[in-house]
Parts: structure tokens; sequence; C-alpha cells
């Protein structure tokens, strides 16, 4: 196992964050896209570029309700992505139980 | 800014200089994450949304163990002595409910901050428990109309069942929810403290008040202590 192999959807800074916080809700709750920027801390048009990659990978559902400027987002982890992010810990995991061999 | 996600938030008054989008999402990628910094970025993360978006944090709990101990003492405190048995008295009820009205305050806020901007089936489910608590809280007085019209005397409709019955009944109504959730440790407790709300009943309507007061205020300490052992591992 080395760090390319690990999920690359998953494996950067600002997705981690993302999933890692969508992933904090319980089952079946969604969060609003103002909450979930200030949970991640990132920018709006960051957030959005990011949370797109996500949808397309079916990681994330988002679902809209209302119309203009009263509209709200929300998002949600999918079953996919909660696997997705599964998987990921326990990849680290095994890869951080590699790294004191591999530096010795 | 994507076509699908216009709507996410009102257009920034002034350009953000933070704000580069497709750019800093590019710089993002190719930023170079270290499996220890990403173990310690995930975990971190998930530590801060977790205690944001906690219901119960840890210090509500453990605040809950001082309002019991505070609002069950102090009635056990203004019956102690009573011969014949008459019930609470008015200053005792006023700190009770005096300190209740804060708890509820705190709990509301806490509430508040936690579910902003969560939605979903499960936001929906817990916007129902509130009324629930609230009915099942009234019917405990209910009922404790009825056992005094029908001739129960004051130690049982002003001593062992204003002290027991909320227990009994919301801990049930709690251990029932809880257990839906699948949530063992919550229904366990629920659980416990309807069978300490039942067995307090032998200790006589003075007593019941004191033994409620000290064996609710531990089963939240010894929750709150289990919660944090958890956590740690």
């Amino acid at each position: 196992m080395t760090a390319e192999e690990l999920d690359p959807l998953i494996h950067a800074p600002s997705r981690l964050r993302i999933v890692a916080t969508l992933a904090a809700l319980s089952d079946g709750d969604t969060l609003s896209f103002s909450r979930l920027q200030e949970l991640t801390g990132l920018t709006a048009g960051n957030l959005i570029t990011h949370l797109r990659k996500l949808d397309d990978a079916d990681y994330i559902h988002s679902d809209k309700s209302g119309n203009g400027r009263a509209s709200l987002t929300s998002f949600t982890l999918t079953r996919t992505g909660r696997a997705a992010l599964d998987d990921y810990t326990t990849a680290l995991r095994d890869l951080l139980e590699q790294l004191p061999r591999s530096t010795t | 800014m994507s076509e699908r996600f216009d709507t996410f938030s009102p257009p920034p008054l002034k350009p953000d200089p933070r704000e580069t989008s497709a750019e800093a999402a590019a710089a993002d990628e190719e930023a170079s994450l270290d499996p220890r910094a990403a173990a310690a970025l995930l975990d971190r993360t998930k530590r801060r949304a977790e205690r944001l978006l906690e219901l119960r944090p840890t210090w509500l709990t453990l605040s809950a163990a001082v309002v019991v101990l505070v609002c069950y003492g102090v009635l056990w405190v203004s019956v102690r002595d009573q011969h014949p048995y008459r019930g609470p008295t008015g200053w005792a009820l006023g700190v009770l409910y005096g300190t209740l009205a804060i708890w509820i305050v705190v709990n509301a806020v806490v509430f508040r901050r936690a579910t902003s901007g969560v939605g979903g089936r499960a936001a929906r489910q817990r916007a129902i428990i509130g009324p629930g608590v609230a009915v099942i809280w009234i019917c405990v007085y209910i009922v404790q109309g009825a056992l005094y019209h029908a001739g129960a005397s004051r130690a049982i409709a002003y001593g062992i069942w204003p002290a027991a019955g909320p227990l009994i009944m919301v801990g049930s109504a709690a251990a029932a929810y809880e257990a839906g959730r699948e949530r063992a440790a919550s229904a366990g407790l629920a659980v416990a403290a309807v069978v300490l709300g039942s067995l307090a009943c032998f200790a006589g309507p003075r007593a019941v008040w004191g033994v409620i007061a000290v064996g609710l205020c531990a089963l939240l300490l010894a929750a709150t202590a289990a919660r944090l052992g958890q956590r740690r591992t």
C-alpha cells in the first residue's frame, strides 16, 4: 500500500474536510451549504468546485428546496461516499502502520 | 460558479481575494498530503464537526447531573422533616422551576446551535421529540391530579408519584426511542433511570427525592465517564 493508492477523490485536503464533516452527521441528516462552508472553512467557490467532484462520483447527494434567493441546497454523504470514506480510513491506517517499518 | 450550485449562497458583495475556486481547487489537488497529515486532518475535522453538531455535549450531561442533584436535593431538604408528609414547600418549588427554566433555555440554545443548517429525516424526528416529551411531562401532572382526586394520600400524590413518575414515564419513552435508533448506551441509561425511579418508590415520600437526586446524578456521571472513555479509545 502506497499513498498513491489512496482514493484520490478523498485524499485532497479540502475534500477530506468535506467528507469527514458530512460523515459526522446522523444517518438521514443533511447539511446546508452555508453550514458546510462554516464547518470546513472553505471559500464558497472552492467548496462548490469540490462538491461538484464528489457529486459526480456519487459520494454526496445534493437536495435543493425553494426558489430564487430563498433556495436552500443541502448535502448528505451517500452510501457510496460513506463506504469510500471507510475504505480510505482503513487504507490510511494500514499505510500508517507500514510507515515506521519503511523509515527504519 | 457552477450552474448547478449557483443558489448555494447569495453572491458576495465584494470579490473575496481568497476566492479562486477552480484554481484553488486545482492547487488543493496538487498539494501533497502526507499520510500522517491526512490522518491528523481527518481526525481533527471529524472531532470538530462532531463537537459542533453534538446535541448533547459532555458538559451538558455533566451539568444535567448537577441540575438533578440541585432540583431533587432541594425538594428532599424541604420535605425530610415533615411529619405528617405535606409535600414540597413553596421556596423549594421556586428553586426547582427557576433551575428548570434556566436549564431549558440552555438546552434550547445548544440545540439551536447544533442543528443550525441541519435538515433531513433524523432532524425531522428530533423536532417531534420536544413536543412529545412536553406532553408526557404534562401527563405526569394529570395522573397526579387523578390520584389525588381518587383519594390517594398526599404522600403518594405529592411525594412518590411526582418524584418517580417523570423518571418512569419520560425514561420509558426515551428508552424506546434510543432502542429504535440502535443506541445501546443511551437506551441502557434510560432503562436504568426507569429502574431507579421504580425502586426509589420503596424509599417512601420523603426519601424518594433524596434517592433519586443521588441515584440519577450518579447515573449521569457514569454515562459521561463512559462516553469520555469511549472517545479516548
